[in-house]
């Protein structure tokens, strides 16, 4: 016994020790997900797009666009997203498999997202239609940090202006035409530079990033 | 997923040359392995080791700056950089700043060397910017080789005189002047057993031989300067300039660590490297388009005239020169200003005085002018000249000709006067002045023409001439204001020096010495047939016309010289020290010699103005 909690808190201190690195040490795992709608309870995963920051890089060749299969397409996910039945039937891929695919992708590194509510709020589900192992991850929020951000320089920022375009302007990255899950995991990616770039004056560690919009979760088919 | 699946990426790539000529393929295989980074204002981008590779700027602004610093390209959206590191490692050492926020590609170095090798068009289109690049850096080069601090930087060794040509200490002074002249060279090395014994120049033939009647049988070290300043060959040409500056001497032996003489260098050299000769600055001048690059060339004004003065140029030649850079510095402005508020509604002159009318201009003269309009102006146009005089006194002032307190500039209004205005005014201080009003405005009779018709100025001077001579009255007004300075001699010391202020016990060149002599040479090229302008030719055409003694005239230009020369040396001396050209004299560090020298200069001063109360003055006291 006495063992096993010297081991726990040897895993405690090195996971402490390694959030005090600079942010571009460690990977980051940038996803945006497509949904039938807002609710995570009764609504469902159309798509993942994702890409990866190593190095504080964006690494365009590990950028992934799947699309699940058993999603409920409605009109308005099709007005949006372009997407249609065929699309869902010729790319889509067995729920089960994805997941694997995506746990796998996901271990070891930090999830990134724009709007943390609804993101974990649709991966808690997800991983809940599937028996999985459970995954414990830090993840980061960009609209989170945005917020905290302008806040601290006592900005006030309209409404819609924490919405991924609108943050993006501010730093005046580029206007993306497309609002597929990919190009608003790249979206994202690229704010997530954007604001580390700009953190007060030095390169921020990821403990500090985390501080400011973030935090920690875990993912199990079993919990309730 | 390859990156060229992005929507946004290939959208991009698609639309930015090179790339977008390239096949499918082709994207395909230089967006392997590529990398999106976003780099911050102000940041200097590393291409080394694997960052020595292409970069593409998706969103942002950076430029390209030579290792010296010198702009060589700006560059925005959809360009590239990094190309040279590719190809050769960055031989020229550029670097790249961010200059807005910057999200930029970072492509992998094989797919960007293999895509050179097979695409010849891909090839030439990045050969092409090199080129232009390589082009814009000899450029940005250029200017870099402007400014003083690089030149300052050069290696001794790229300037110096390798032919050596030197004497053994037992010559004769006759066989070094021999050499010396076959060679056509300024000064000789005197070698013992192959060792630098001393160096003899033409200056030291002159006054250690000549003057004193030494004979030309006397061996070297009997005249030579011994154990003389040397230099080391590895030393930087700023050192050679300081330690010249510092001793006053113009020729510097360079030695290896033995102390074997291996080259020479002189105060010509140092000014021919240094490429800031006054017809290049006058060029310059002349292609300006704005005042602020006006600015920019003028600021080397000060380091051309130190430069000058080092090389032991005539002060009467200095003084040319620089009238000669201010007279194209004013023209220039005058038709920048004219390109601004377009043509001028009719013809008029721009008028220079004092220093500048005289040639006599040194570092940090202020200006003095004026605008002689050839018909009255109507409200617009005086409104029009306004902006023109103004825009070029500003252009002046900024250019590091300083404006003049006494208000003496064509912006001032009073000074703007038509042909009849200036008659009128000149008429007024010749007939009806008082002594002091009248030694205010002396400085008006010294008058020259720099743009415009030279025809009316000369009218208005040929009219003051001749109503001076009809007004006995007015030299004799002028010569009494005048001779109330008198020179610093005094009976119970050897200067009576300026007793307050920041210049205590020091000797004000200017004040106390040259102006003396130069309102001397004015009332006396007044009373003159024909009018002249520099002081030298005042005296010298007042001696012709027997007005004063050839021996006084002779005198006051010798002390004139000498004063001119010593006043440029101080300033000189303090602007190196402290960019500041003070024309202040501290005669504690004069040897007793040079003092006794200065002490007879100032007599002369005070004998002229004796002279010219008797001449000019007499029977109106």
């Amino acid at each position: 016994m006495p063992k096993r909690l010297l081991n726990t808190f040897e895993r405690w201190r090195s996971q402490r020790d390694r959030k005090n690195q600079p942010w571009y040490e460690h990977s980051y795992f940038v996803l945006d997900m497509e949904t039938t709608g807002l609710d995570p309870k009764t609504h469902q995963v159309v798509s993942l797009g994702w890409v990866l920051v190593e190095q504080g890089t964006i690494q365009l060749d590990t950028a992934q666009h799947l699309l699940l299969d058993s999603a409920q397409i409605d009109d308005v996910s099709v007005g949006i997203h372009m997407i249609t039945d065929r699309d869902v039937l010729e790319q889509g891929r067995r729920h089960a498999s994805v997941l694997r695919y995506l746990r796998q992708i996901m271990k070891d590194k930090v999830l990134v997202v724009h709007y943390s509510p609804l993101e974990l709020g649709f991966l808690k589900s997800l991983w809940r239609t599937q028996p999985m192992p459970a995954l414990s991850f830090e993840w980061i929020d960009t609209m989170q940090i945005e917020v905290q951000r302008r806040a601290r320089a006592q900005e006030v920022i309209a409404e819609g202006g924490f919405r991924l375009p609108a943050c993006r302007e501010r730093y005046g990255l580029p206007d993306y035409q497309g609002h597929d899950a990919l190009t608003d995991a790249m979206a994202t990616a690229e704010l997530l530079l954007a604001q580390a770039a700009h953190y007060n004056h030095h390169d921020p560690s990821l403990q500090e990033l985390i501080k400011l919009g973030g935090g920690r979760m875990r993912l199990s088919s079993t919990e309730k | 997923m390859a990156a060229i699946d992005i929507p946004e990426v290939l959208k991009f790539i698609d639309s930015t040359p090179p790339f977008s000529s390239l096949t499918q393929i082709q994207q395909k295989q230089l967006l392997t392995g590529v990398g999106l980074t976003y780099a911050r204002q102000g940041e200097k981008l590393s291409l080394h080791g694997e960052h020595a590779t292409l970069h593409l700027i998706r969103r942002g602004a950076c430029e390209i700056r030579s290792a010296q610093g010198g702009l060589v390209d700006k560059l925005a959206d959809g360009d590239c950089f990094g190309v040279s590191t590719v190809l050769e490692q960055n031989p020229d050492g550029l670097q790249v700043i961010v200059l807005e926020d910057s999200l930029i590609y970072r492509f992998q170095k094989n797919g960007f060397q293999s895509l050179l090798q097979e695409d010849e068009d891909f090839a030439l289109f990045f050969a092409h910017t090199r080129s232009s690049r390589l082009r814009k850096l000899s450029r940005a080069h250029a200017t870099d080789l402007a400014t003083p601090a690089l030149q300052l930087s050069t290696p001794i060794s790229q300037i110096m005189a390798r032919t050596l040509i030197s004497a053994n200490i037992q010559d004769t002074v006759q066989q070094a002047a021999t050499v010396m002249t076959e060679a056509r060279v300024s000064s000789i090395l005197v070698l013992e057993q192959n060792k630098l014994a001393g160096i003899v120049t033409d200056r030291d033939l002159r006054s250690r031989v000549l003057a004193v009647g030494a004979s030309a049988e006397l061996p070297l070290h009997e005249i030579m300067t011994h154990n003389p300043a040397t230099i080391d060959e590895h030393s930087l040409v700023m050192h050679a300039q300081t330690l010249m500056s510092e001793k006053n001497i113009h020729h510097l032996p360079v030695v290896s660590k033995e102390g074997i003489p291996v080259g020479m260098i002189t105060a010509a050299d140092l000014l021919r490297h240094q490429e800031l000769s006054p017809l290049l600055l006058i060029n310059q001048i002349n292609r300006q388009s704005d005042v602020a690059s006006l600015k920019q060339v003028c600021a080397q004004l000060n380091t051309l005239i130190v430069n000058l003065i080092l090389t032991d140029m005539k002060t009467t030649d200095i003084g040319s020169v620089i009238a000669a850079i201010s007279d194209s510095l004013t023209r220039r402005l005058l038709e920048l200003g004219i390109d601004k508020f377009g043509p001028a509604p009719f013809p008029f002159h721009f008028l220079v005085f004092g220093s500048q009318a005289r040639k006599d201009q040194s570092l940090g003269s202020d200006q003095d002018n004026g605008m002689m309009l050839s018909r009255t102006p109507n409200e617009k146009e005086t409104q029009y000249f306004a902006e023109l005089a103004t825009f070029v006194c500003e252009g002046l002032a900024q250019c590091g000709i300083r404006t003049c307190p006494g208000d003496i500039m064509a912006s001032n209004p009073k000074w703007r006067m038509t042909q009849d205005g200036w008659q009128q005014a000149f008429a007024n201080w010749v007939e009806a002045s008082s002594p002091s009003a009248l030694l205010n405005a002396s400085i008006f009779f010294d008058i020259r023409c720099v743009y415009g018709d030279a025809e009316p100025v000369q009218e208005v001077i040929e009219t003051m001439q001749a109503r001076v001579a009809k007004s006995s009255l007015f030299l004799a007004t002028l010569t009494r204001a005048a001779t109330v300075s008198k020179p610093p001699l005094g009976f119970f010391r050897n200067f009576l020096l300026e007793s307050s202020g920041e210049h205590k016990h020091q000797l004000d060149l200017k004040h106390q010495g040259l102006a003396l002599i130069n309102d001397l040479a004015r009332i006396y090229g007044l009373g003159c047939q024909r009018y002249r302008i520099s002081t030298k030719e005042r005296l010298e055409q007042a001696a012709r016309e027997k007005l004063m003694g050839l021996d006084i005239a002779r005198n006051l230009i010798d002390a004139w010289e000498e004063l001119n020369e010593l006043r440029l040396q101080a300033q000189r001396q303090h602007w190196q020290h402290s960019g500041e050209p003070s024309a202040y004299l501290d005669p504690s560090e004069l040897s007793s010699l040079e003092r006794k020298h200065l002490k007879s200069t100032f007599a002369t001063i005070a004998d002229g103005q004796t002279a010219a109360l008797q001449r000019f003055a007499r029977g109106y006291a």
